[in-house]
């Protein structure tokens, strides 16, 4: 004879198995996020798409891509956040450069990218503000910078109140584009132009083609 | 009755004179009111820049403009529809101060600068300048030199930057984003803008210095520049109105003459308006001042009668202009007799003027024309190509007029003896005799006679060839000593 079911035989047979499958599964999914986003972080993930290539260019003329000590900012580094939830957020929300890739203008053609690289320079700055400039935090601690110049501590103690990194340090590894407010799309668009020998009219024409 | 009209000279003379009795006699003071100046946002870029450029900072701190509450964004300011303007720490800014932003407040020492010399410094040799600062040098030639004097056209590129090909540049006759043209630290080094600096003649030295303008070199060479020398200490240098024969009498410096307030003699931001003769020509000419409606000016050589009010002129920048007055050359010589008279007497003044005058027309008739005639001779029967600079003779003849030439001229009006004939014209008549007429000789071969002879016998100053007899010891060769 069975003894009784009491209330507290919640914990049943099933249930365990359920939970011992779902703790799994989830570990597993965890895993497999920060693998993800630790492979999708790479330079190497974000250069497949041949579009990433002149963003890549510039970035290895700079420090933060050749330094002394050999420390280097990746993509990721830079461009998603820490931690997983937030990091797994960036990967969705950048699934729309993918989808724009594959379905938007053709950004692998050289002139193309460089007439929607100002709009993509000011959606990342604006990235980077909303979240106070977080990933340039990862590495750079505001109270010790000490710079190679006389005040470059002092600048980075005093006249910073209500800054964010990226509100100074703007144009720093990629391509120069100007800032939103003052920024020219007429003389952006003869720029382009000239640097890839066009006829005058010829970018504008490429863009309203999108 | 019929009044009959005045002759143009003499109306011009009259206007003139109006418009000399109209303005004060020292620099003139900005009018505005203090509310036009001092942006709020000022403190937070000298709070900064105290440390990320503590120079410029310190600088502008030991300026009249720090004292007069004049801060950094009253000049850098600008809209973001400038063709320059850029973002930086939340304000939209232009690196490039112009002309035109130093007038907001600077009214007159803006619209004397508009069409003068100095301004057109860039515009007038623009065409001709490719020739040899391309040809012969090349592109970075230009922003390392000629630029750093003449100015640059400041191009601004699609991605907000300056392009270093134009830019840092403080060239006199800039062409700047805004369109203005010139660069007032150029004489005015930026931050400090010192009234003392300004006047002292090494405002001027970046420049007038060197083989084709040596104007340092002969101004420490002649009296005026021994006198500078040894009474520097009693030149007054800093005080705010800087009257020659009132403010100061120990020396003159090139302020003095060319831009300064003498007696009744207003000062000038138009550092030509002084000079009735063109010394920087293959052939000097003495030379209007067109004043145009819209304010600008141009240099107008005087051949022929000074255009009538109402003419239209074409204008070095290819613009045309609408003739409002005409200041002739001898209403300029005036002008700055005007600036001798607080120091020397009317005799003296004249007869030096004399000189000067005798020495730019001998350079003319003796070797300006005539070698313009012979290589215009040579081109004509093609016996040179067209481009510059590619024949060695046009060297020699660039030289002439450009180096040796301007040199020569430049030392007689500023009384440096070594320079008019040593330095100068000496060394023009030893190209013309020695290189430049062979070398004629040499391209036209049969048509020497009528190329190169019959230019040289137009001109008196030449018959000195037809007497090869005249022995001298002035080689030290022939007589004996004490002959």
């Amino acid at each position: 004879m069975t003894a009784p079911r009491t209330s507290s035989g919640f914990i049943t047979r099933p249930v365990l198995i359920a939970l011992a499958v779902g703790s799994l599964g989830g570990v597993l999914f965890m895993a497999f996020l920060i693998e993800f986003d630790h492979y999708a972080s790479q330079n190497s993930f974000c250069t497949t798409c041949h579009s990433m290539s002149y963003a890549n260019e510039r970035y290895r003329q700079t420090v933060h891509y050749n330094s002394a000590s050999g420390v280097r900012a990746s993509c990721g580094d830079c461009h998603v956040s820490e931690g997983i939830f937030a990091a797994t957020w960036d990967h969705v929300r950048g699934g729309k450069d993918l989808f724009k890739q594959l379905f938007g203008p053709d950004y692998d053609d050289p002139v193309i990218n460089a007439l929607h690289l100002p709009e993509a320079a000011f959606a990342a700055r604006r990235w980077f503000r909303d979240r106070d400039s977080v990933t340039c935090r990862r590495c750079h601690l505001q109270d010790a910078i000490q710079g190679t110049r006389a005040d470059t501590a002092a600048i980075h103690r005093e006249e910073t109140e209500g800054k964010s990194c990226i509100d100074c340090h703007y144009n720093l590894v990629h391509r120069t584009v100007p800032d939103k407010s003052t920024f020219k799309r007429e003389a952006w668009n003869r720029m382009v132009e000239e640097q890839f020998g066009l006829d005058p009219g010829a970018a504008d024409r490429l863009l309203g083609g999108h | 009755m019929s009044i009959k009209p005045l002759s143009v000279p003499f109306r011009s003379l009259v206007l003139v004179l109006i418009s000399f009795a109209a303005l004060p006699s020292v620099a003139e003071k900005v009018k505005l009111d203090p509310g036009n100046w001092g942006h709020e946002a000022g403190s937070d870029c000298v709070s900064c820049h105290a440390k990320a450029s503590s120079g410029l900072a310190q600088q502008w701190r030991d300026s009249a403009h720090a004292a007069a509450g004049v801060n950094c964004m009253d000049c850098h300011q600008a809209a973001r529809s400038d063709i320059d303007a850029i973002e930086h720490e939340g304000q939209v800014i232009a690196t490039i101060v112009s002309p035109k932003d130093c007038g907001r407040c600077h009214v007159k020492e803006l619209e004397e600068h508009q069409g003068s010399v100095h301004a057109e410094a860039y515009s007038i040799i623009e065409k001709r300048l490719p020739a040899l600062a391309d040809n012969v040098g090349g592109s970075p030639m230009r922003a390392a030199s000629c630029d750093q004097c003449h100015g640059s056209q400041v191009n601004v590129r699609g991605d907000g930057t300056l392009d270093p090909a134009t830019w840092p540049n403080s060239g006199i006759g800039r062409i700047n984003p805004d369109g203005s043209k010139g660069s007032c630290s150029s004489c005015h080094g930026r931050h400090r803008f010192s009234k003392a600096q300004a006047r002292e003649p090494d405002a001027c030295v970046r420049c007038h210095s060197g083989p084709d303008s040596p104007d340092k070199e002969i101004f420490e060479a002649s009296k005026h520049g021994m006198v500078y020398a040894a009474h520097r200490d009693e030149m007054n240098l800093d005080a705010g109105e800087w009257v020659a024969g009132r403010d100061y009498t120990a020396a003159p410096t090139c302020v003095t003459c060319h831009m300064g307030a003498a007696g009744k003699l207003p000062s000038t931001h138009d550092v030509g308006l002084r000079n009735a003769w063109s010394l920087n020509t293959p052939v000097s000419k003495r030379q209007f001042l067109v004043i145009f409606e819209d304010g600008h000016k141009m240099e107008l050589a005087a051949d022929e009668a000074a255009p009538r009010r109402g003419t239209e002129l074409r204008r070095a920048d290819g613009t045309l202009g609408t003739v409002k007055t005409v200041a002739t050359p001898e209403r300029r010589r005036q002008a700055m007799t005007l600036v001798c008279l607080e120091c020397h007497g009317k005799g003296f003044t004249e007869s030096f003027m004399k000189q000067f005058d005798s020495v730019v027309e001998l350079y003319n008739s003796k070797f300006g024309e005539p070698a313009r005639a012979i290589m215009a001779g040579l081109y004509d029967r093609g016996l040179l190509t067209p481009t510059p600079f590619d024949e060695p003779i046009e060297f020699m003849y660039w030289e002439l007029w450009h180096d040796e030439g301007a040199r020569g001229r430049h030392g007689a009006s500023m009384m440096s003896p070594n320079h008019a004939w040593w330095e100068g014209m000496y060394l023009v008549g030893r190209n013309f005799y020695s290189a430049f007429l062979p070398g004629a000789r040499a391209l036209a071969k049969e048509h020497t006679g009528t190329l190169v002879d019959a230019v040289l016998r137009g001109s008196e100053h030449h018959r000195w060839l037809d007497q090869p007899d005249q022995t001298s010891a002035i080689l030290g060769l022939g007589r004996r000593e004490g002959d």
